[in-house]
């Protein structure tokens, strides 16, 4: 039987934050579609974009690559196929 | 807030009806539909994680839904 890779709390501690994050990242695109003029919610969310790269970043240098086709790098060797997968997390 | 998030009926009940009686249905009225256009920079939940957890980034909009199972049995 291949050996089960058990995932530290780190990994579970930042993936929450990545969607924390990701979700100001979503309720603020919805609401500045229809409030394109508001400075403050464009700096917050620009805020909320650099924060969201620099967690994914020290996501993937810990545990791989998160997205494909060069949305994130990867690690040697090719790994994306490997476990776990969103779902099985 | 002037608005109730839970509305109900109490549905008519007619002698031919083949079912126990529905005494009373609710149905959920969350609060986007009493806010014409949001309000510029609205008060927002203090943490992202609170704005996750609540669904919503805006406290005006948040809903927790009170419609519970009991409340439509009535």
């Amino acid at each position: 039987m291949t050996h089960q890779k058990t995932l530290p709390d780190s990994y579970y501690q930042l993936m929450e934050q990545i969607q924390q994050v990701d979700f100001v990242l979503v309720e603020l695109t919805l609401y500045l579609d229809t409030h394109p003029d508001d400075l403050d919610a464009i700096n917050q969310f620009n805020q909320a974009a650099y924060e969201s790269r620099q967690l994914k970043n020290t996501f993937e240098k810990q545990f791989g690559p998160l997205m494909q086709f060069g949305q994130s790098f990867s690690n040697y060797p090719w790994d994306w196929k490997e476990a776990p997968w969103p779902w099985q997390v | 807030m002037t608005y109730t998030l839970v509305k109900c009926y109490s549905p008519y009940i007619s002698k031919m009806d083949p079912c126990p009686p529905m005494l009373k249905k609710c149905f959920s009225t969350p609060p986007n539909l009493y806010i014409p256009f949001q309000p510029y920079n609205s008060e927002q939940f203090p943490t992202a994680r609170e704005a996750l957890y609540k669904g919503t980034l805006w406290t005006c909009l948040y809903d927790p839904y009170p419609l519970k199972r009991e409340e439509n049995l009535e």
